[in-house]
């Protein structure tokens, strides 16, 4: 009778949710995961503005962006949030200031962005990606905008300084997704950054709903009919950007409306490639060919079109070995009515679509998706995928007859670990008070903010403060590890952590830009389970040089500094 | 596959100008008919004209689409002859290229061309050139493809993974066995 009553809950709970699949712990057993969000108490307030109420143009409603850094480094995780404009009508109400937190001892932040001078230039921000790309020892900040980007150089006192113009990224436009990388291995970061589509000011403010939803509501029009804008790549030439878009073979030769983008060496073969995820057109996966030129191959290579061959529409995306297997894997949200699609890797830098197998694509049906991020949220030593969602049209909660709402709930797909089938839970159910809030939310950026060892969630939130959900999850070991390179810079971009424990080998790579217009926790955090000791942390500097470190002990923040070989 | 090309612009610029020219005649012709007298039959003529270039330029551009798979089918049959004899020579960085030169070509055939061309049928599609609107309907194009049905688009990506997985390990019989297939799938999209 009782596993009847838990049976029949468990039911109830996936229908109210709209779900297949999602399994609720029986009563007794313990959840798993408990996230709850904290932004208030941590004094994040700042309310992220996102054009019109009625989102008129598609501008209106893409939101921005979020990152972890630690700017100041002392140790302790900040927080950039990226913001827009509030429109009414054509008018600009209100041109959005940007807001740099700075973390604090009793796990709040103190709004340091006046003192930091990084509010903003006025412009309507996108993405926040954050990387030493001057190679001084500090974290910099580069804000892509509908108009021109701006880069924000740390001088080390707390302070910030714009020198976008004078290192040549200003690209005025509406640039979203950016990624730091070192393309031709020259010991530098150079930069990519996508844009969307081509339109001006007064287009966004003239704006009129004039594309019919399921012919029942007129709504923001677009991509379709619009003009993509060109991606762009940057040459680090001494601190100074250089468009090499045409020589490098990074030309966006579809103009591809362009979202999301993630550095990282799809076909292990040494060097960095780049995963580009566009909406309504075929992602690119540019294979880095040596010395820093590419060539596209993502339709052979498995992930630029989902298992139909369909181009999809890609907002955000996570990557890493998400399918337990030791080869990278690649995730991209899409729109609503449509899969997430879930690429694994197959080696040798081609992937399979495995979004329906694995069960994270049934899961991803209903809601729009944006944000996020493959982390081992319960420390078990696999990667689970979480998820944030929101509809762009604010207009379909008028029609309940069709599925989906404009404020939706996040996902939590638990990773059942090796050898299960399919490979994902939907966990979302009893994750906690954190994943029962209900927004139009876009950014995600992952990070360990209190520094206990969890990973815990960062989240935008259309014409909102963000949310802050703290992870309380009863989790296994952990291991984090804090680089330190050959000039002193945390981090290094491109750096990959590979981790023995358990009988489990785990990797991590650094990254700048990530999710949607995001830049996660840049500490590698591994969940180890229940090992209390690694047997081995093998770093893999940028520069090909490899630091090991033998039988340590799990529940730390391990910090590994750059030696160079023969020393 | 240029000289084709060239041929094609330079056919719709003819065409173009021929309906532009015959329509700048009509009109003064036209300005004299009496009222009420139906439509003059010069702009019916020029109408007509003007519906054979729209017509020509839609076989046209059904043409060139083939042109770009019959390009891609060469360019991939000699790739595939460059691998046989990387195999045979047991070059195994030769074979490597070869065969992912020739998954890309299948890429190519299966998207009707590369990502420059997904571009032209975005502009098309958005300006509301559609070659096969009932075909879309039914689900069997998807947006925009003229000549390559879903089907097939299905059939040539598959190819296509199923080569470029052999670029690892190369193997003469089964890259023959796969190039077979395409074949089958490009002859019948091009009847």
């Amino acid at each position: 009778m009782l596993s009847g009553i838990r049976w029949l809950g468990a039911l109830l709970a996936a229908l109210m949710l709209g779900r297949g699949g999602a399994v609720i712990p029986a009563a007794g057993e313990r959840a798993p995961f408990r996230f709850v969000n904290v932004s208030e108490q941590a004094g994040l307030t700042r309310v992220l503005l996102a054009g019109r109420p009625d989102k008129d143009h598609l501008l209106d409603s893409a939101g921005s962006g979020a990152a972890f850094l630690d700017y100041d480094r002392d140790g302790r995780l900040d927080i950039y949030l990226v913001n827009g404009w509030r429109l009414e009508g054509s008018r600009i109400v209100e041109r959005g200031q940007h807001a740099l937190y700075r973390g604090l001892p009793d796990g709040t932040f103190r709004d340091v962005t006046v003192e930091a001078g990084v509010g903003g230039e006025g412009h309507w921000g996108s993405g926040a990606f954050v990387a030493d790309y001057d190679a001084d020892g500090l974290p910099d900040i580069l804000v892509t905008n509908f108009g021109p980007n701006v880069l924000y150089r740390n001088l080390g006192n707390g302070r910030f300084e714009n020198v976008a113009r004078a290192a040549g990224i200003e690209t005025p436009g509406w640039n979203t997704g950016a990624a730091f990388f070192d393309a031709d291995a020259d010991g530098d970061l150079d930069l990519y950054i996508a844009a969307y589509i081509e339109t001006t000011e007064q287009q966004v403010l003239d704006a009129k709903r004039t594309l019919s939803w399921k012919g029942v509501e007129l709504v923001a029009a677009g991509p379709f009919g619009m003009k993509g804008a060109p991606d762009h790549f940057f040459r680090n030439e001494g601190g100074r950007f250089v468009d090499a878009t045409a020589a490098a073979g990074l030309e966006d030769r579809a103009l591809a409306f362009g979202f999301a983008v993630r550095a990282l060496d799809a076909d292990d073969d040494g060097d960095v490639d780049l995963y580009v995820a566009n909406d309504s057109d075929a992602n690119y996966l540019y294979r880095n060919e040596g010395r820093g030129v590419f060539k596209e191959v993502a339709t052979w290579a498995g992930c630029a079109l989902d298992e139909k061959g369909a181009a999809q529409a890609g907002m955000g995306l996570a990557t890493g070995d998400i399918t337990n297997d030791g080869v990278l894997d690649l995730f991209v949200t899409n729109f609503a009515e449509d899969f997430s699609t879930l690429y694994a890797g197959a080696g040798d830098g081609l992937f399979d679509d495995v979004a329906r197998a694995s069960g994270i694509g049934p899961m991803t049906y209903r809601p729009l998706s944006w944000g996020a991020a493959a982390s081992d949220l319960d420390n078990d030593a696999d990667l689970d995928l979480v998820v944030v969602n929101g509809n762009i049209y604010p207009q379909i909660d008028r029609h309940p007859e069709f599925v989906g709402t404009y404020a939706q709930r996040m996902l939590l797909a638990e990773n059942r670990g090796p050898g299960a089938a399919p490979l994902f839970r939907d966990a979302t159910a009893d994750a906690g008070p954190g994943f029962e809030q209900v927004r139009s939310s876009r950014g995600l950026a992952a990070g360990d903010y209190d520094n206990d060892g969890d990973v815990d969630l960062l989240v935008t939130n259309l014409d909102g403060p963000p949310s802050l959900l703290r992870n309380d999850s009863p989790g296994g070991s952990w291991l984090i590890v804090a680089l330190e390179g050959a000039n002193g810079e945390p981090n290094p971009i491109g750096a990959v952590v590979t981790v023995r424990a358990g009988g489990r080998s785990q990797q991590r790579d650094v990254a700048a830009g990530d999710s949607y217009m995001s830049t996660h926790d840049p500490r590698p955090h591994f969940g180890l389970g229940k090992a209390e000791m690694v047997e081995q942390v093998d770093v893999q500097w940028p520069d090909g040089t490899r630091t090991v470190r033998k039988d340590v002990g799990a529940k730390q923040i391990l910090t590994i500094k750059y030696v160079a070989a023969g020393l | 596959m240029e000289h084709e090309m060239t041929a094609c612009r330079s056919l719709v610029r003819l065409l173009g100008a021929a309906a532009l020219g015959a329509l700048l005649l009509a009109v003064p012709a036209a300005a004299q008919t009496p009222s009420g007298a139906g439509t003059p039959k010069e702009m019916v003529s020029t109408y007509n004209t003007l519906a054979d270039g729209l017509l020509a330029l839609k076989s046209t551009e059904a043409n060139l689409v083939r042109s770009i798979l019959a390009a891609a089918n060469a360019h991939g049959q000699v790739e595939l002859t460059r691998a046989q004899k990387a195999i045979a020579a047991s070059d195994a960085a030769g074979a490597r290229s070869a065969i992912e030169a020739l998954a890309a070509d299948v890429a190519q055939m299966a998207t009707e061309g590369d990502n420059s061309v997904a571009a032209v049928r975005k502009k098309l599609v958005d300006a509301g050139q559609n070659h096969n609107s009932a075909g879309e309907a039914k689900g069997i194009y998807d947006s925009g493809y003229v000549i390559v049905t879903r089907a097939a688009k299905q059939k040539l990506l598959d190819s296509s993974r199923a080569i470029a997985k052999m670029a690892a390990s190369p193997n003469g019989p089964a890259l023959d066995a796969e190039w077979k297939k395409v074949q089958s799938v490009v002859e019948g999209l091009m009847k």
